[in-house]
């Protein structure tokens, strides 16, 4: 119970961190890299939904295709043409600015 | 005994701190794996927080997780002593059978 | 898998479906066995959570948050440290953190080059087999000296003092320990703090395993201050431990949440039972404990998960089956006695 005095004020720090931290909800998607510029920093991919199979471990194709903004972001192994890549972005406008990338095809491979 | 026992450690622990420059020397310099949370699957709102937070931003993720782990482990050491006087065992006193 | 797909529980940041009545039962286990022996038992939850399904550096990273936590309740119920040396805690805690970031570090760097699998589970191999080595040694000397009839003195019969020559090293700042009462140079425990912290953040465990002999032996601290001043180790560098790999994202904190409350309960009954614990047997069941822990991690390397599962599931349920047996034996005693006394009081 001693300990209960200066847990107040922490606690009340994380409240205020939490109620800052709703701000930023970010989405996420992922799909089939279209085309990737390293050096203007910019990834295309053919985002795949969902609907998890065994032939589709993925998801399903639907298709949308979109465009990020990687200028900040945290981009993992090198994404080629064809990889599975995982997005989490935030929207700026229409504009869709990426925080992370995982290239899931080459990740699944080495975390064995 | 001991000392065969420390002597291994010593060996052991030196041997991880070599073991990056053999890898290395292998052939390595590969770029750092980057996780991504995939929160279109996540139905739980805290779950998805969490997992929100960690694509997010990071440190705070990190000030969570050990805040959270700190606290629960404290909650669940009241609770167990708590729950522990109830049985009416005497916890203080201990027979050293052997030693 | 669909038709059991509500045994598995799905991880949301490492993305992997989990064997949750798995995570639950190591969990524990660690709590029981590790109250029991008294010393953390982590040495099986990292290769436990790797083969269940977690990613390697994952698995490391839980488990030293579940460490962080589970120190956490042990400091919480007895509500101190007992005898620590501060001074040489706070002088140890610098060797350990960088050592724990360096563990860390080099995981993470193996995760790169993609071999940090393999990699974890040889080590954790050796270590294995040399804590299998220990107990099954301790368990020989001792029977062989019962039957020889020798009293061990409380110190043990062979003294090392490795320490005393350690001592001898005078590289300024020469500190001294006034509760532990020796003089060395700071250098001395910062090293050797620095070695377990590798190895801790490397594996994934506390480190108690380690630094309990490095202090009594290399330190040359008196056991009593070197238990307390372990405890405060465990818990300083742990909540480290937790914080570096969460930044490095390598936590998975639904698993430490299920893992930590199990092992809340099962380190109930593991030091319940050490009160009723009679003679060496319990030894050896623990030693054969870790080797079969370890032949699973070398069926997890040559990619036969399944077997490795159930047998790292089996041994682990079977040590704490007969731990529970004796508690509640002993425990059944106890009571019984009481009322016996009560009644025979009235």
């Amino acid at each position: 119970m001693k300990l209960a005095k200066p847990m107040i004020p922490i606690t009340a720090l994380l409240a205020m961190f939490l109620l800052a931290a709703g701000a930023f909800a970010s989405e996420v998607s992922q799909g089939k890299t279209v085309a990737y510029d390293e050096a203007a920093k910019t990834i295309q991919i053919e985002e795949y939904d969902t609907n998890f199979s065994d032939d589709h471990r993925y998801g399903q194709p639907t298709g949308i295709v979109s465009d990020y903004d990687l200028a900040k972001a945290k981009v993992g192994i090198p994404p080629a043409a064809g990889d599975v890549v995982r997005i989490a972005y935030d929207l700026d406008g229409e504009r869709k600015v990426a925080i992370k990338v995982m290239n899931v095809s080459k990740q699944d491979l080495r975390k064995k | 005994m001991k000392r065969f026992a420390m002597t291994t450690m010593v060996v052991l622990a030196a041997c991880l701190l070599l073991a990056p420059g053999w890898a290395w020397a292998a052939g390595g310099g590969a770029s750092e794996l980057v996780v991504v949370a995939d929160t279109r699957i996540i139905d739980n709102g805290l779950m998805r927080y969490v997992a929100n937070l960690y694509n997010t931003d990071v440190t705070l993720f990190a000030t969570w997780a050990v805040v959270l782990t700190a606290f629960w482990g404290a909650f669940l050491g009241f609770l167990m002593d708590f729950c522990m006087k109830r049985t009416g065992l005497d916890l203080n006193s201990r027979k050293i059978v052997e030693h | 898998m669909d038709t059991a797909s509500w045994l598995y529980m799905y991880m949301p940041i490492a993305g992997v479906n989990i064997f949750w009545p798995g995570l639950v039962l190591i969990g524990f286990s660690v709590g029981v066995i590790g109250g029991f022996f008294g010393m953390g038992g982590a040495w099986m939850v990292t290769p436990g959570l790797n083969i269940l399904g977690f990613p390697m550096a994952f698995a490391i990273g839980t488990d030293m948050a579940h460490i962080a936590g589970k120190s956490m309740i042990s400091t919480m119920r007895h509500s101190k440290f007992g005898n620590v040396d501060y001074k040489l805690g706070l002088v140890m805690l610098v060797g350990t953190m960088i050592g724990i970031e360096c563990g860390a570090q080099i995981v993470m760097y193996l995760e790169r080059l993609g071999q940090i699998g393999s990699v974890v589970r040889w080590v954790y191999v050796g270590f294995l087999a040399l804590i299998s080595w220990m107990v099954f040694y301790d368990y020989y000397k001792a029977v062989s000296k019962k039957r020889a009839g020798v009293v061990e003195g409380e110190h043990g019969t062979e003294g090392i003092t490795w320490y005393k020559t350690l001592h001898k090293i005078r590289i300024p700042p020469m500190v001294h320990f006034k509760h532990a009462g020796f003089v060395c140079s700071a250098w001395l425990p910062i090293f050797v703090s620095f070695l377990t912290g590798v190895l801790a953040g490397f594996l994934g465990i506390g480190g108690g395993l380690l630094r309990m002999p490095a202090l009594v032996y290399l330190i040359g601290c008196p056991t009593h201050i070197a238990v307390g001043t372990d405890l405060f180790e465990v818990m300083i560098s742990g909540l480290y431990g937790a914080f570096t790999y969460a930044i490095k994202g390598r936590i998975e904190l639904v698993a430490v949440f299920v893992m930590l409350t199990g092992a809340a309960i099962g380190a109930q009954i593991g030091t319940v039972a050490t009160k009723y614990a009679k003679g060496y047997g319990i030894r050896l069941a623990f030693g054969i404990a870790v080797v079969c822990c370890m032949i699973s991690i070398v069926l997890k390397q040559y990619g036969f998960s399944a077997p490795a599962a159930v047998l790292i599931l089996s041994t682990i349920t079977l040590i704490c089956l007969y731990i529970i047996k004796i508690m509640f034996q002993g425990a059944a005693q106890e009571l019984r006695d009481k009322k016996a006394g009560t009644q025979a009081q009235m």
